[in-house]
């Protein structure tokens, strides 16, 4: 049965900044974040504006779904709750049975002002997809997004600490940050995954997970010898000594994607691929289908 | 030469990302029978945090069971792995500064410490549902009760499985001279607690 839904029409939307939210009173709805206090976090980048919600109070909407509701039931809190009296008798706490509606994605996306997605950053070790990710949540910061990251790190040793590298915990290892990927666009966070994912099939696959779009598959399209060159954690040094086995580039296969949103490409010239750029790039891309707003 | 250049970045962490948001990353853990009230709770939590501005989220039997837990089944140890997965998720959205509402059975008190331990610090929130079982059964409303007792599910908490209630809760919430609080003011006493610890807010 459908509950009644009360949606405010727009938040209200007050900067965080001490002294300009007039106190801590209760507000109708957010005294939630819009953008950042740009002098602490910053670079020297010239600061860039959020849109906001214009600032003006809203007016909780009462949004009814079911117009038939008969006389017998209770007239709604405001926090909308319905009371469904079961035989008959109000008296009888089991009788009651509390309807609910629940926040929905997008309530929260009203409220973060952007919507949920999954940057999913694939790419041989030492292509750069840490330092993309890393510079991709900083500039989403500097804008007022919400974005979190999930890695071999925060995940290895957490989640997926069960899992060793044989092929079916490979695989395992991939679904399962699909999973927690997809819960955190559901919250309306900006997911970046950063993981070699070298096999197209599991990839697709966690892209099965998500509606249509919010899959966003960023391929770091970097020869395998810049890598080995750069070999940032002296993986390919000990994989060519045959101490690692398996390792991706060396004597396993990476997949390239053969349709993914964004691509890129290592053209060996500094100035134009530096961390900061290749997440603009990919921020443009949010920024025209739309993610970056409410 | 570019291979020779390591780009320095100082990452967004959690007290970049709860400085955006306005409040501090924390689970609330809400234990209890089936038919407690531990959804309803939830719901009405999350909607209250909404009306103030915070972002939360529900992580339940719903959206992990038929996603990431959907390899697990209900045996010992699928239960033991779906209440660790549960606690390592919420464990990830504390850390995005969300104020994560787990809303499962969790009977044994050991997995919930489990959980409580993997937290690391005062984020982890216990909100006992302490209905009797009497009222659970009477509202049976996933028509559970009623299968347990035919003997058609076995190993059902409350009937023939144990629920291990918890020692040192951060909240009860219990039925008053026996009437059922409503959603809103149980919702409301969580809030009263995560304001009074700080969590509403970015100080």
């Amino acid at each position: 049965m459908e509950g009644l839904a009360i949606r405010a029409s727009r938040p209200s939307i007050i900067c965080s900044l001490p002294g300009l939210d007039g106190g801590s009173q209760r507000l109708p709805l957010s005294d939630g974040f819009l953008r950042l206090p740009t002098s602490s976090y910053a670079a020297d980048k010239p600061k860039l504006v959020a849109k906001s919600a214009s600032l003006h109070p809203i007016s909780a909407v009462n949004v009814s779904a079911q117009a038939s509701l008969t006389a017998n039931f209770p007239a709604l809190s405001e926090t909308n709750v319905k009371e469904e009296r079961i035989n008959g008798d109000k008296n009888k706490p089991e009788n009651i049975v509390w309807h609910e509606s629940s926040i929905c994605r997008c309530d929260r996306q009203q409220l973060l002002q952007q919507k949920g997605c999954v940057i999913w950053i694939t790419g041989l070790s030492g292509s750069g997809k840490s330092t993309v990710a890393c510079a991709l949540s900083k500039a989403l910061f500097e804008r007022g997004k919400l974005t979190y990251t999930l890695d071999g790190d925060n995940v290895r040793h957490g989640l997926n600490r069960d899992l060793t590298f044989k092929a079916e915990d490979r695989t395992e290892n991939i679904r399962r940050i699909g999973e927690v990927a997809k819960l955190f666009a559901d919250v309306g966070v900006i997911c970046i995954a950063s993981l070699i994912s070298p096999y197209r099939r599991d990839r697709d696959e966690c892209r099965s997970l998500l509606p249509e779009g919010d899959f966003v598959e960023v391929f770091m399209d970097v020869p395998l010898s810049v890598c080995e060159s750069r070999d940032p954690k002296g993986l390919y040094k000990l994989a060519r000594a045959g101490k690692i086995k398996g390792f991706t580039g060396i004597d396993d296969p990476y997949e390239a994607p053969l349709n993914c949103e964004v691509v890129l490409k290592h053209t060996g010239d500094d100035d134009s691929c530096s961390p900061r750029q290749m997440a603009e790039h990919i921020i443009s891309y949010l920024q025209n289908k739309g993610y970056l707003e409410g | 030469m570019s291979t020779n250049i390591f780009w320095q970045e100082s990452p967004i962490g959690k007290t970049e990302r709860q400085k955006l948001l306005n409040q501090k990353g924390c689970v609330v853990w809400i234990t209890g029978l089936s038919g407690s009230g531990k959804s309803t709770l939830a719901c009405s939590l999350s909607r209250e945090l909404y009306t103030r501005g915070k972002l939360s989220y529900i992580l339940d039997g719903d959206n992990l069971r038929h996603g990431l837990n959907k390899d697990l089944g209900f045996k010992a140890e699928d239960r033991v792995e779906n209440i660790r997965r549960v606690g390592e998720v919420a464990k990830l959205f504390a850390d995005a500064g969300l104020i994560c509402i787990a809303s499962l059975i969790s009977p044994y008190r050991k997995d919930r410490d489990a959980c409580r331990e993997m937290m690391q610090g005062s984020s982890f929130i216990e909100v006992y549902m302490n209905m009797s079982l009497q009222l659970c059964e009477a509202r049976d409303p996933k028509g559970l009760y009623k299968l347990a007792r035919a003997g058609k599910i076995k190993g059902f908490t409350g009937i023939d499985d144990p629920y291990e209630s918890p020692l040192n809760c951060e909240i009860e919430l219990k039925e008053k001279e026996g009437e059922c609080p409503s959603p809103v003011a149980m919702a409301e006493e969580v809030i009263a607690y995560l304001e009074d610890k700080g969590f509403l807010q970015n100080q």
